[in-house]
């Protein structure tokens, strides 16, 4: 809270957006974080055990349609535009579609496949060999594309992260 | 993804934005229905969508001596109510894998800047 005099110039619109932007900002950089670092635990299955691995995969479901849904202007913007792009924005969006697809199956299969979690919850889900082989082959591809996504736009997470380790508080930057 | 290099920022008013996100929510959840859905329908296609095949004789047997070895304590399991700190090398093995991933997008990413600059400063010169 910034308890200092109040100035017109800090109650300007253009600083009432800035705010917003850098809101929105902190909220997309540590959500990510969030995600990547669920993602990581969740795939370390020796590591969790299966009832932590179950429920972070859920959680992990859940994160994800609100990353998906704070970026969909992007997604809707890009696919647009898509064939007057050049070859490293049609990169990102084949990397992040495929991530979508990958991902959703391997969320989907995880829970059709669910030992604990959803029998806790007192539904007994009964999919067979083939939901099991879709969850190990999307777990595996979704570990390769997931770095990938995250350090495509690197020099962005480098920016936000230097920002914040200079923020001080009451300070708008 | 969206890094700010979109249309200005638009002031909205908080029920605006409530709505948008609510609507945007929506398409979402309509695409992740769309993508199980297809799974569903290839699952139901190459017939693993059925009820589960009666295990082998051989298999039955293998379980059973599985229960034995777990009762005597030949195979240790886990109890499976957190993380289990012996196992770290599953994560760490996880972690290394990111990395290299990682790393090599970023070395790519520095080449393919540096002859873009290299290109564009012998194309002034």
């Amino acid at each position: 809270m910034n308890a200092g005099p109040a100035t017109p110039a800090a109650d300007s619109p253009v600083t009432v957006s800035r705010r917003r932007i850098l809101a929105r900002t902190r909220l997309d950089f540590w959500l990510d974080a969030l995600l990547l670092v669920a993602f990581t635990l969740a795939y370390s299955l020796g590591f969790t055990g299966i009832a932590t691995h179950e429920w972070l995969g859920i959680g992990l479901g859940v994160v994800l349609l609100v990353h998906l849904t704070l970026h969909w202007d992007w997604v809707i913007r890009t696919t647009r535009k898509l064939l007057r792009r050049g070859g490293r924005e049609r990169f990102v969006w084949l990397v992040n579609v495929l991530l979508l697809l990958s991902m959703t199956l391997c969320i989907a299969s995880g829970i059709l496949i669910s030992e604990v979690a959803l029998p806790e919850l007192g539904i007994t889900p009964a999919a067979g060999s083939f939901w099991r082989q879709m969850h190990d082959t999307t777990a595996t591809l979704t570990l390769i594309l997931v770095p990938i996504h995250a350090t495509l736009d690197w020099r962005w997470i480098v920016g936000v992260a230097r920002r914040f380790a200079a923020w001080r508080p009451g300070r708008s930057r | 993804m969206d890094r700010g290099r979109g249309p200005p920022f638009r002031r909205l008013a908080s029920g605006a934005v409530t709505v948008k996100f609510l609507r945007q929510l929506a398409a979402v959840v309509l695409v992740v229905a769309v993508i199980v859905g297809i799974g569903m329908l290839w699952a139901h296609t190459s017939g693993g969508a059925g009820p589960r095949r009666a295990p082998s004789p051989e298999a039955l047997q293998r379980l059973e001596q599985i229960k034995e070895q777990i009762k005597t304590g030949v195979i240790r399991v886990h109890s499976d109510n957190g993380f289990h700190l012996a196992d770290t090398g599953n994560l760490i093995r996880t972690c290394e894998i990111e990395t290299v991933l990682a790393v090599g997008v970023i070395a790519v990413s520095v080449v393919r800047r540096r002859r873009h600059r290299t290109r564009r400063t012998a194309a002034r010169a």
